[in-house]
């Protein structure tokens, strides 16, 4: 115990050290946002943009007075520390306050937060103006994926003959004003794009607006961030921005109904499967335009996407799995695990015929086999999709069904 | 057999015996030492000793629930846990760690500091104050019973309706969670009604308000949030309570509810609670900070009044954890504005903290390392504070791994560093041994690198992505390198715990050989100092007169007119000695609080399994008050005609005192 002091010195060192240079190492890991796609550093969106535009200078205040404060703190401790040569008898000057200083530095801080507050609440303005012309589109969350209704005609109606309902993937035009409406069929989720803005609530019984709008066509994750039960972390989103050309393209795809039976024998056999099993949760237009089964007790969705065009979305459950195999540049697939590269419909999202070769069977096989062991969920209460024991033919049957979901 | 008799349930004490002989079910207990003694204690300091020893017992719960979270997240698709699993450790964690933790940590220092900052024998009613310990052990455990009785609540800690209703949490998890925060909820308020009438009813002569040590000042705002904060979740309890057991329909949707009720209700409590919870550790901070700086504090009236600004702005903010729940964008602006100012009389705490240290002669001791080390973690967990409440800032950092960082920031590196500083600073007093100072030295620096690689990385997975209450995220995200480094971080802050609880039994053990501590071993300032160590059980002997702040410090230093300080007497002289207390009237123990105390989870237990234990347990808690009232305030057949003339401080605190009131004996203790 003798040595101890020196253990404590070197401690001291050694953590001090460290804290300084693990400080050093998030501020510059900040700035590298590539790579990083739920990140809320890199914009690209008007909305996120001017977020952006506070973040900076108030981030940057935030820097100096850390600096300052604790600058001052170190150098106070060092400065002002006891020396071993020092006179055990000898006080430092004994002094009780000052006021003029104190109120100086109360009135300071006040005023560099007046400032700050200029800018929240002319931000707070700006992204609560709804842009003219906009796309409207009600976002709804339940356990544990989303579901999104255009109103095309501007009715204000979200489910009319003339709308679009879909699911796990909202498509939008890159450059275009859209207008969300976050709700929720359930428990309390929020809706989340950090490239495009921030989150909005998406609360049962309360309608909340929320602006999207992408400078770019590209793909923007985003995550459920308000806790919604056993599959929050696999509730995830996504929006395909494309270009306006392909988004008309889109729409006029999605406004159709599947009525034409498969070519395919194995696929018809798969109709067959769906009409009697999957029909009792999910809708395809044109097959079976509303679910079979009663709405389970009141507050539970009791509702399964829209898969009407399944084949035009990049991916599945929840935005947790690829529908298509991503590919590398050189046309080898990627591991499923890197998930930052979502799967991609190519030209399917604006009806093209499905090229099976690149679907993801694989995990769509094993989501069929037994859904639960792939996602936390909880059929018996009316959430998520149960294990319906298909037989290995019954998945091969149902997978060729589903690829005629263009 | 009768459950009182004609003179309720108090035995004969000491010589007098007049022939009375008790069939009562209970005597009253008469012991004071031994295991015993602890059941059945209305001594402030023993019950403060037992908050902290309970609040460190759940604390090595949390922090192992903690540990369960940092590996599950330490690589992308963790499988230590399963999701349910998860959900119901997360949310324990944080329960456990408001509730459980830092407010019963706060209550600890408060019981054993306040009557003694304060000159008083004990607390005003001291056998509720029993009842408050007893309680909130009993809903702690109650709650933590929950793990054996078919799993914890798994609706996170803030338990959003209508997640929190049986439809989407079907088991009795939510209500556990609802019963053992109710139970502790009574606790909170019967000790905070407590030390409030102990404060201002109880003072030592001389003792005016702005006299007060400022840890009882921070105390006493931090009660009066209480106060009003706790019936505000007690009372969404219930509503959770009648929805739950009773379909009420508070907070059911489908038949017209708003869950934004619940957010509200909620967060005015939740966010007074998080000022109730960080000052006390300002309050010890500010003692220890003077003490090894050899300065008084830098603008006492700035502190205090800072205190009470934060205490009452700390009522108009809650709304800011509701930025993006579809409040009103005027709502939003105007809880933007309030959450913004309230950081003015936080960051004067801050400088007023640095400007005590500058010019001083720092003595870098182990509760003076802790200090300082809450003066800069809680700065800049007080930024990032400032950063969201930039509402719009907010929307992209509500709910994710930022909003983790900060309040960890807040509550670890401010509350518990405070604390920390509060344990090695009041050791001695309260044990009557010093912790070891190097290895008290290497449990801080441990701690700051251990505290920092966990939560200081979390900044930065919030602002890139992650979200909070996740139990799996992906690879590709670019989360894995810093989960990593938290996760070792975490591990880092067990060790730093670990040596600290080595630190207690290695002093304890070694304190045999060393010279006994002494009533002052840091050279104080307030008058707690002058009592013998380990206090004895009247505190004082004779009641000291206050004649200003620091009144301890300036009976020892003299302070010339340009401000040089020259000793005038040594502790000695100064100090108290210990007496054998003859003719110093104390409170009795008692068997009811504890009675009572546990009665009230046999009734939660009743509520949630069977209605007839519950009926058992509302006889218990009924017999346990009807043999409360009916006991006397204390033993009768102990004398006690010889009140002291003057028992204390007038409300106002200003009257007028004989300089010489150090005779004064006595102060009435009533229960």
């Amino acid at each position: 115990m003798q040595r101890l002091p020196k253990i404590v010195r070197i401690l001291a060192v050694i953590s001090f050290t460290a804290v300084v240079v693990l400080f050093a190492a998030l501020i510059v890991n900040s700035f590298q946002n590539s790579g990083k796609p739920l990140t809320s550093l890199a914009p690209e969106g008007p909305s996120a943009e001017s977020i952006q535009k506070l973040v900076i200078p108030v981030t940057a205040i935030a820097g100096i007075v850390f600096v300052l404060v604790i600058g001052a703190i170190v150098f106070i401790t060092w400065k002002f520390r006891e020396r071993k040569d020092s006179d055990p008898d000898e006080f430092p000057s004994q002094i009780h306050g000052q006021t003029t200083l104190e109120i100086g530095w109360t009135i300071l801080p006040a005023l560099i937060l007046a400032g700050i507050a200029v800018g929240t609440v002319m931000t707070i303005i700006n992204l609560n103006r709804e842009e003219p012309n906009s796309i409207k589109v009600q976002v709804a969350g339940q356990q544990w994926w989303w579901e999104y209704r255009y109103d095309l005609n501007g009715d204000g109606n979200f489910a009319g003959p003339e709308d679009i309902t879909t699911a796990t993937e909202l498509v939008i035009p890159a450059g275009k004003p859209v207008q969300v409406t976050t709700t929720s069929n359930d428990v309390i989720h929020s809706f989340w794009i950090p490239g495009l803005n921030g989150k909005k609530d998406a609360v049962p019984g309360l309608y909340n607006p929320l602006k999207l709008q992408a400078d770019e066509p590209g793909v923007f994750r985003g995550q459920c961030t308000e806790f919604c039960g056993l599959s929050h972390a696999n509730m995830r989103m996504l929006v395909r921005a494309v270009s306006s050309s392909d988004y008309d393209a889109w729409v006029r795809n999605q406004l159709k109904d599947h009525a034409a039976d498969p070519t395919n024998p194995v696929a018809a056999e798969g109709k067959k499967v769906w009409q009697a099993l999957c029909a009792q949760c999910h809708v395809i237009k044109g097959i079976n335009d509303v679910k079979m089964k009663e709405t389970p007790p009141p507050l539970v969705a009791g509702v399964a996407p829209d898969l009407t065009h399944f084949m035009t979305r990049g991916t599945f459950a929840g935005s947790i799995f690829n529908l298509y195999e991503p590919v590398s540049s050189d046309g080898q697939p990627l591991p499923m695990s890197d998930v930052a590269a979502a799967g991609d419909p190519g030209a399917v999202l604006t009806g093209g015929q499905v090229n099976t070769a690149t679907v993801n069977r694989v995990t769509l096989e094993a989501w069929l086999r037994n859904a639960p062991a792939l996602k936390p969920m909880y059929p018996q209460g009316g959430r998520g999709m149960p294990n319906l024991n298909l037989t290995e033919e019954q998945i091969d049957q149902l997978v060729a069904f589903l690829e005629t979901l263009n | 057999m009768a459950l009182t008799e004609d003179r309720p349930l108090a035995l004969p004490s000491g010589d007098s015996n007049d022939g009375y002989t008790p069939t009562g079910v209970f005597t009253r207990p008469t012991a004071e030492t031994g295991p015993r003694s602890w059941f059945t204690t209305v001594d402030h300091k023993k019950i403060g000793i037992m908050y902290g020893a309970a609040a460190i017992f759940f604390f090595i719960i949390g922090g192992v629930e903690a540990l369960l979270i940092r590996m599950q997240l330490w690589a992308p698709r963790g499988s230590l846990l399963s999701a349910n699993l998860y959900n119901q450790v997360y949310t324990m964690h944080g329960t456990t760690m408001v509730f459980l933790v830092v407010m019963p940590i706060g209550a600890a220092f408060a019981n054993y500091l306040i009557p003694l900052q304060i000159g008083a024998r004990d607390v005003a009613f001291p056998r509720i104050n029993a009842f408050s310990f007893w309680a909130f052990l009993a809903g702690g455990l109650f709650l933590n019973s929950s793990w054996l009785l078919g799993g914890g609540a798994d609706g996170g800690w803030f338990m959003y309706a209508p997640n929190s209703g049986v439809i989407f949490s079907p088991t009795h998890g939510v209500d556990f969670w609802n019963f053992g925060l109710i139970i502790t909820g009574i606790a909170s308020l019967t000790g905070a009604v407590n030390l409030i009438v102990t404060v201002l009813n109880m003072r030592a002569p001389g003792m005016t308000l702005m006299r007060m040590p400022i840890f009882t000042w921070m105390a006493l705002v931090s009660q009066f949030l209480l106060l009003f904060a706790i019936p505000v979740l007690t009372s969404a309890q219930v509503l959770l309570m009648l929805d739950r057991g009773f379909d009420a329909n508070f907070f059911n949707v489908a038949k017209g509810a708003n869950p934004l009720l619940w957010e509200h209700l909620f967060w005015i409590f939740g966010h007074p609670e998080v000022y109730l919870m960080i000052l006390p550790a300002f309050g010890l901070v500010s003692e220890i900070l003077p003490t090894f700086a050899r300065k008084p504090i830098f603008g006492y009236p700035f502190i205090v009044f800072s205190g009470i600004a934060i205490g009452f702005m700390g009522w108009g903010v809650w709304a800011h954890h509701m930025f993006v729940s579809g409040i009103g964008p005027i709502s939003v602006t105007a809880f933007s504005l309030t959450t913004m100012f309230i950081a003015v009389p936080t960051g004067v705490k801050i400088l007023n903290w640095t400007a005590t240290m500058w010019g001083g002669k720092l003595n870098f001791s182990a509760p003076m390392l802790f200090s300082i080390g809450l003066v800069t973690m809680f700065t800049i967990g007080g930024l990032s504070g400032v950063m969201h409440s930039v509402a719009p800032m907010d929307t992209q950092q509500t709910d994710t791994y930022f909003i983790v960082a900060h309040f960890h920031y807040v509550l670890f590196g401010g509350a518990f560093f405070g604390f920390m500083a509060g344990f090695y600073f009041y050791w001695p007093k309260a044990f009557g041994y010093m912790l070891n100072e190097s290895i008290g030295k290497a449990n801080f620096w441990l701690m700051l690198l251990g505290f920092n690689l966990t939560f200081a990385p979390m900044h930065v997975l919030g602002l890139q992505g992650m979200s909070r209450r996740i139990y799996t995220y992906d690879a590709g995200y670019g989360f894995e390198f810093w989960n990593k480094v938290a996760t070792i971080g975490a591990f880092t802050l067990a060790a730093s715990i670990a040596l600290f609880i080595f630190n207690i039994f290695y002093s304890k053990s070694k304190a045999k050989t060393l010279p006994p501590v002494g009533p002052d071993p840091w050279d104080s300032r307030t008058i707690e100092w002058m009592t013998p160590s380990p206090t004895p059980a009247y505190n004082f002997d004779p009641i000291p007169t206050v004649t200003r702040v620091d009144d301890f410090w300036y009976r020892k230093y003299g302070e010339t007119k340009d401000g040089k300080l020259v000793r005038i007497a040594s502790t000695a002289e100064v100090a108290q000695q210990r007496t054998d207390g003859k003719g110093i009237h104390l409170p009795s123990p008692s068997y009811w609080p504890l009675v009572l105390a546990f009665g009230l989870p046999i009734v939660a237990y009743g509520i949630i399994f069977s209605l007839w234990l519950a009926l058992i347990g509302g006889i218990v808690v009924l017999a346990a008050i009807y043999g409360w009232v009916m006991e006397p305030p204390d033993d009768p057949d102990l004398a006690h005609d010889d009140h002291g003339p003057e028992a204390h401080a007038s409300d106002g605190g200003d009257a007028a005192v004989p300089d010489s009131a150090d005779a004064v004996k006595e102060v009435e203790t009533v229960g």
